[in-house]
């Protein structure tokens, strides 16, 4: 029974705290100016995010030229060595040929000079 | 029904502010703190205006986005190592005409000493009228631990109140 009515009071205690606190608790107002702070850095983020869209678009289109750029230059550069290994086998090939008559005539021309030798040996005999 | 509402930032922000600066005012203990964490939290909106469904979803978001703000903040200050209420008077208080009563301004001191869950329960219970199953969902807690929260919350800020405001002696 003791406990019963110690119980009531606690809760009356407790009910009546926290009829307090809600009161103390009520929302308190805003700063005069928080609205108007709020419409300000909106506004900035807004107009700095436009001006940050058109930048990205301008190194966008800069970065797009400058990959048409270095494609461009990894073509030609693909293109001419290309031609020129293309050339240089080709001279390759000529001076082969080139050697190849070379060693053609000088083995003609030993020939010639044995022929020769033979010939001339030949009229020293018969003279 | 959700697609016909077309919100107003700027009627969100009039309905809405002292909701979201008390709330931080609340958790954090610093005005200045409160209303940087108010105007974030309302940036936060207005990027988020298109998936806002309705009136009742604006203050569930704006709710959850100010408890979870104000705890970041909290968060960083403890990193920080800056104690609560340290410099509030000299650095952000506000002039004496701006705070809402004097005993709510100590009462708020008292709040700040709370754990911070608990605190957070207190404010919600008592500031927004929210129920235990509302907070819990909102805080994404067991029903349990919110109520048991509440119930030392209460007993702790009461102790406190008790020893230290006169206001709240008359019923002991």
């Amino acid at each position: 029974m003791e406990f019963d009515r110690l119980d009531k009071m606690d809760e009356d205690k407790i009910e009546e705290f926290e009829r307090d606190l809600r009161k103390a608790l009520e929302r308190a107002p805003a700063p005069d100016r928080l609205k108007h702070k709020v419409m300000e850095r909106r506004r900035l983020e807004r107009q700095s995010k436009v001006v940050g869209i058109e930048i990205r678009s301008k190194k966008r289109t800069r970065l797009v030229w400058l990959e048409r750029i270095a494609a461009s230059l990894v073509l030609a550069s693909v293109a001419g060595s290309a031609v020129v290994g293309h050339y240089a086998a080709e001279r390759r090939k000529g001076e082969e040929a080139k050697q190849k008559v070379f060693t053609a005539l000088r083995i003609t021309n030993h020939a010639f000079d044995v022929m020769n030798e033979q010939l001339r040996e030949r009229d020293e005999r018969s003279r | 029904m959700a697609l016909d509402w077309k919100p107003d930032f700027e009627m969100l922000v009039d309905e809405h502010q002292s909701m979201v600066f008390s709330l931080a005012l609340r958790m954090t203990g610093d005005r200045g703190l409160a209303e940087e964490i108010a105007q974030d939290v309302f940036l936060a909106l207005d990027k988020n205006l298109g998936k806002i469904e309705n009136p009742q979803h604006v203050v569930f978001w704006l709710r959850r986005v100010a408890m979870s703000r104000s705890a970041d903040a909290l968060r960083r200050r403890r990193v920080r190592g800056i104690h609560q209420w340290v410099e509030i008077d000299e650095a952000h208080g506000a002039e004496a005409e701006e705070r809402t009563s004097p005993l709510g301004d100590r009462v708020e001191r008292l709040l700040a000493t709370l754990p911070e869950a608990q605190r957070a329960a207190l404010v919600l219970r008592y500031q927004e009228e929210m129920t235990p199953e509302e907070i819990a969902t909102m805080l994404g807690a067991p029903l349990a631990t919110v109520k048991s929260q509440l119930q030392r919350g209460l007993k702790l800020l009461r102790a406190k109140a008790e020893s230290q405001l006169k206001e709240f002696v008359r019923g002991v």
